[in-house]
This record gives structure tokens, C-alpha cells and sequence, in this order.
């Protein structure tokens, strides 16, 4: 009986029912199986009440969604210009950095390519680099980033991390810091892998140019110190991450309404409505997993897989390859947020036991995800770029694999090497 | 006369009762982030400059992030953009999809309504305890937000699992006609 209603919810699930539907109804049948009172359910989802770090998640996906929404990308575009064009092969390393920064902030929600790849694809060309490579690249380029604070996947992982309160504790900055090192790996990897490609190509260098250097740092003025305050408030101890994201929510709002005044008063309720519908979405599935996890830990399921898994696989570089086959395939077919809740709270104990620190699962965890934003059947930004570039999807796969693989060393490097993530933790 | 001035005709009445709902809807949603950014600056000036917040700030802005994601929920169902799985119904014909939609939505329609049941009992026995969550509000209007939340989106999901297979009946044999128009989007 049980298992005919496990493969008919596995089943709604794939035929598309919205997913915390179906984390709700497991974790209700599992309640029920168990005896539990289904009222349980409410204390569960209440508990989004009982994160003071949640509040990050609105207001920082409000500030991105306003800077999507105003002319920040062009801003960016032009700085990064100024001061990495004059390389060789500036402007893929232009687009490189600029993407990561705006998904930073943004959140890997695909605007990235929206705002972003509209302006860079049309320069790349123009600047004689191949059209697959351009597409590709800025198609990859919607989900580098993730792992820069303040990215929201990131902050889910940590949340979720605490409320299992499993493992060494630790902070939303240290994860902060330990994903660093790991993103810059990345787009280090995928710039000299565009340079190199390009070797043979005449792309011509724009010439550094100080008068323009300064016109964008001005046009930008307001917008520059947003990073580097965010970065000193967190760090400087001024700050919680909470505070931070309710500080830049706000200045957010300020700059784009009152001084570049790109974004009117009569469209803010318009644009609030839409990114809390896409907070909404995912705190939703953050509450009804919270009861599916602790179903989970009452059968004791993470032990029970532990067990299973511990038969087959001796050590720790084996477990690493199962868990970068499993996190590949998953981001293939789920989305990041609800590929954290799911399978964090399952893999978590079982990674602690191999030894993996909670921190460098993280961030193995994410650098998988992000190349699953590409990857066919229903990778996220595939459909974006197809969209937006008007190209079939197909044409936008093909011409993403050649990053893929980059992309793939790059996460090997951060799955076998933890001292990568974990180096900028060491204090001594 | 065709369908759409059918429906015109018929829908013209309530359609601007629904549209009068999704702005409160939307103009809840709304004033709870402009609330909490608020609150939350606030918090952090005070903290600041005159050495203590607000009691009852934290509180009030960690049950914001409660109503803000529910509020959000329903509006998310409202407009169908809960997040799902994307990967059979993009290959799948009309003929087949459309059913399975109305199959999927009735699923989602009776999850929430047995999520609204339980939470509706949870709050009632929240409001017979009487707990004060800050200041003189009680817990239980708090945690009001979880069954009035689910039993809107239930009715979401019911309507749109009944629109389905509406068309399904209304369009026997003639090929499926979109049912995207049949909903508000906003």
C-alpha cells in the first residue's frame, strides 16, 4: 500500500505537481503511518517564524529583482569594460566577471541572462568572437556566481543546516568565505579557457582609456559601494547577514527610484508582488521540508541510507563520486532550492560520517547545481537563453558543452581538494 | 455566438469581484515587505544610535517572513507559478496533458486542503491556549495566516483542476482549445 502511494506521488511529481505539494503529502503519510497527529504539520511550517536568517531571503530577492529591473546591468557592463577590456580577450573575461557579480545579487534566477546577455551577446559578435561561443558563454555565465555572497542558495543551504543542528556549527559568513575561493576557481578556469580558444582570432583589445574609466565609475557611483559595504558590514561584525539584507533592500530602492529614478513609484507594488511570489514559492517548500526532514530523522532514514550506502562504498573518494554523479543528475531535473531542501537533509549525515566538513558539502552541493542550470531536460537557463536569443534550444546545448566541461574540472577541483573551500577558514 | 464572448458575457460581473480580490491580495503582499523593511531599518538604527530596538521588532519581523511566504504562496498558485517539476508535460501532446493537468491540480486542491484541516485545528487549540506572541497580540492570530493560506490555494488548485476538465468535456472530439485565457494572470 505504501509503496503503490510513494510511486504515485514519484509519479505527480514528474507529471508536474507543484513540488511542495508532494513533499507535504509524504511527509503527512509518513505522519500518519507513524501516528502522529497530522497537526504537526502547522508546527513545522511555523517554524519559518523561528529563523531570524529567513528574513534575508525577501529582502535581498527584492534588491536583486529591482536592480533587474533598472539599467544596474548596463552600468555593470560599461565599468567592467573600462577596466578588463583593455585585456586580451577582455570582453569574454568582461562577461565572465560582470554575470557573476549580478548573479550574485540576483540569485541565479535567470535575469542574469535576461538583463545581462542581452547586452553582451550582440558585443561579443560584434567584437568577432564565434556565435556558439557567445552563446554559450553568456548561456553559462546566468548561473556563475552562485556561490559569491550574498547568494541566496547559499544562505537556504546554511538555514537548512541549522535547523538539522547536525555537525560542527558554523556561520552564513564562514560559508560565505569558504565559497570564494571556489568561484573564483570558476571563472578563473572559463577565462582561460575562452582565451585560449581564441588564441588564433585578432580580437581586438580596447585600449584603457581614462577619461572613460572615470565617466563609468561616476555613472556607477551609487552603486559601487553596495558590494563593498555589504562585504565590510558582514565582515566588519557591523552587520548580521539579516540587517545587511534589510540595508540593501532599502538603499536598493532609494538608488533606483529617487536617484537614477529608472524605476517608478507606481511600478514598485508591481515589481514587490513579483519577486515575493517567487519567495513565496520557495519558502513554502523550505516549510513543508522542514516536516518532511524531521519525518526523515524520526524512521531514522539518514541512518538507514547511511548503512545501505556504507556496504557498497568504503571511502571517502567514492562516497565524493556517487555524491557528484547523484548532485549532477538532480540538478538536471529539480532547481536549486528545491534540490537543497530535499537532498541536503538526506545526504548532510551521511556526508558528516565520511568526514566531508558541512561547509565544503556546501559548496560541492552548489558547484554541481549551477552547471545543472544547463543541463537538458529542464535546465532552467536553456530555455531562458532559447528564448531570449531566439535560437532552438537545441543550438543553446550544443553550444554550452565545451563550458560544461570546464565547468566540470572545476568542480572536480572543489570536490577532491577541501582545503579550496576551506583555506580562508582557517584562522590562525 | 463564440466561446470568448460567451465567456465575456457570462464572467463580466464576478470578474471584477476577482480582480478587486487580487489587489487586496497583491496590496497585502505589498504592504508586509514595506513593513518589513521597516521595521527591520528601524530595528537596526535604533540598535545603533539609541543602544535598544524595539521589544517586539524581532518577533514582528520573523512573523513577517511567515506571512510574507504564504501570502506569496497564494499568489504564486494564483498565477501557477509554484515551483514543479518541468519535465514530462513540455513533451507531451494537449490531448494527453491537458487530463493529467486536471489530475495533477486536483492533487495539489485536496493536499492543501487536508494541509488548511490541520492547521486550522492547530490554530484553534493555539487560540484556546492563549499564548501572546509580542506585545498584547495573541499567537494564534500569528499562525492565522497557515490554514486561511492553504484553504485559498486549495480552491486555486479545485478551480483550475475543474476548468481543465471542463475543456476536456466542452471540446470533446474538436481538438483542445487553450485554457491559459481562462485565468486572470494577474
Amino acid at each position: 500500500m505504501i509503496t503503490i502511494l510513494t510511486i504515485l506521488l514519484a509519479l505527480l511529481a514528474i507529471l508536474g505537481a507543484p513540488l511542495f505539494t508532494v513533499i507535504l503529502a509524504v511527509a503527512m503519510l509518513g505522519f500518519y503511518v507513524s501516528g502522529v497527529d497530522l497537526s504537526v504539520i502547522a508546527i513545522e511550517i511555523y517554524r519559518l517564524a523561528d529563523t531570524p536568517l529567513l528574513m534575508a531571503l525577501p529582502l535581498f530577492t527584492f534588491a536583486g529583482y529591482l536592480m533587474g529591473q533598472s539599467q544596474t546591468s548596463r552600468r555593470l557592463v560599461r565599468l567592467t569594460r573600462v577596466f578588463i577590456g583593455w585585456m586580451p580577450g577582455g570582453l569574454a573575461i568582461v562577461a565572465l566577471v560582470a554575470c557573476a557579480l549580478f548573479t550574485a545579487f540576483t540569485g541565479a534566477s535567470g535575469i542574469t541572462i535576461v538583463a545581462l546577455g542581452a547586452l553582451l551577446y550582440p558585443a561579443l559578435i560584434q567584437d568577432g568572437y564565434r556565435e556558439k561561443f557567445s552563446l554559450g558563454l553568456v548561456t553559462t555565465s546566468g548561473s556563475l556566481g552562485l556561490l559569491f555572497p550574498p547568494s541566496l542558495p547559499l544562505i537556504l543551504y546554511g538555514v537548512i543546516v541549522q535547523q538539522m543542528s547536525v555537525g560542527e556549527s558554523f556561520s552564513i559568513d564562514d560559508l560565505f568565505l569558504a565559497g570564494l575561493l571556489p568561484g573564483l576557481l570558476m571563472v578563473v578556469l572559463l577565462s582561460l579557457w575562452s582565451l585560449w580558444t581564441h588564441r588564433a582570432l585578432a580580437v581586438p583589445a580596447a585600449r584603457f582609456s581614462a577619461k572613460e574609466a572615470l565617466a563609468a565609475l561616476r555613472e556607477a557611483a551609487w552603486e559601487i559601494p553596495l558590494p563593498l559595504f555589504l562585504l565590510a558590514g558582514i565582515y566588519g561584525g557591523f552587520l548580521a547577514i539579516s540587517e545587511a539584507a534589510a540595508v540593501t533592500a532599502l538603499y536598493v530602492l532609494v538608488v533606483e527610484v529617487f536617484v537614477y529614478k529608472e524605476v517608478k513609484i507606481s511600478q514598485l507594488p508591481a515589481y514587490m508582488r513579483d519577486s515575493m511570489v517567487m519567495v513565496g514559492g520557495i519558502l513554502l517548500i523550505l516549510a513543508v521540508s522542514l516536516a518532511f526532514t524531521n519525518f526523515l530523522i524520526d524512521a531514522q532514514i539518514p541512518m538507514k541510507l547511511f548503512d545501505l550506502i556504507q556496504t557498497h562504498i568504503g571511502n571517502k573518494i567514492a562516497f565524493l563520486i556517487l555524491l557528484n554523479v547523484l548532485l549532477l543528475l538532480l540538478g538536471a531535473i529539480l532547481d536549486i532550492f528545491s534540490a537543497l531542501v530535499i537532498m541536503v537533509p538526506l545526504i548532510l549525515p551521511v556526508a558528516l560520517s565520511y568526514g566531508i566538513s558541512p561547509i565544503h558539502l556546501g559548496i560541492i552541493f552548489l558547484a554541481n547545481m549551477q552547471i545543472g542550470y544547463f543541463t537538458p531536460p529542464v535546465g532552467m537557463n536553456l530555455f531562458i537563453a532559447s528564448y531570449r536569443f531566439e535560437k532552438p534550444v537545441a543550438d543553446i546545448y550544443k553550444a554550452t558543452i565545451p563550458f560544461m566541461i570546464v565547468l566540470l574540472a572545476a568542480v572536480m577541483c572543489i570536490t577532491y581538494w577541501p582545503d579550496l573551500s576551506l583555506a580562508l577558514l582557517q584562522k590562525d | 455566438m463564440s466561446k470568448n464572448e460567451l465567456r465575456k458575457g457570462k464572467t463580466a460581473y464576478p470578474n471584477l469581484i476577482v480582480t478587486a480580490l487580487y489587489r487586496l491580495e497583491d496590496g497585502i503582499l505589498v504592504a508586509l515587505l514595506t513593513l518589513m523593511m521597516g521595521v527591520a531599518v528601524a530595528q537596526i538604527l535604533l540598535r545603533n544610535f539609541s543602544g535598544a530596538g524595539i521589544i517586539w521588532g524581532d518577533v514582528l519581523v520573523r512573523v513577517l517572513v511567515l506571512w510574507i511566504g504564504l501570502v506569496g504562496a497564494m499568489v504564486a498558485a494564483r498565477q501557477n507559478k509554484h515551483i514543479k517539476i518541468d519535465l514530462v508535460m513540455r513533451y507531451l501532446p494537449k490531448r494527453l496533458a491537458l487530463p493529467l493537468k486536471g489530475i495533477v491540480h486536483l492533487f495539489a486542491a485536496v493536499v492543501c486542503a487536508l494541509a488548511a484541516f490541520y492547521s486550522f485545528v492547530f490554530v484553534l487549540v493555539e487560540h484556546a491556549d492563549g499564548g501572546l506572541a509580542f506585545g498584547s497580540v495573541p499567537v494564534w492570530i500569528c499562525e492565522a495566516i497557515m490554514p486561511l493560506a492553504f484553504a485559498v490555494m486549495a480552491l486555486r488548485y479545485l478551480m483550475m483542476s475543474l476548468i481543465r476538465f471542463k475543456t476536456i468535456f466542452a471540446t470533446n472530439g474538436s481538438g483542445v482549445s487553450s485554457t491559459r485565457n481562462n485565468h486572470p494572470k494577474r
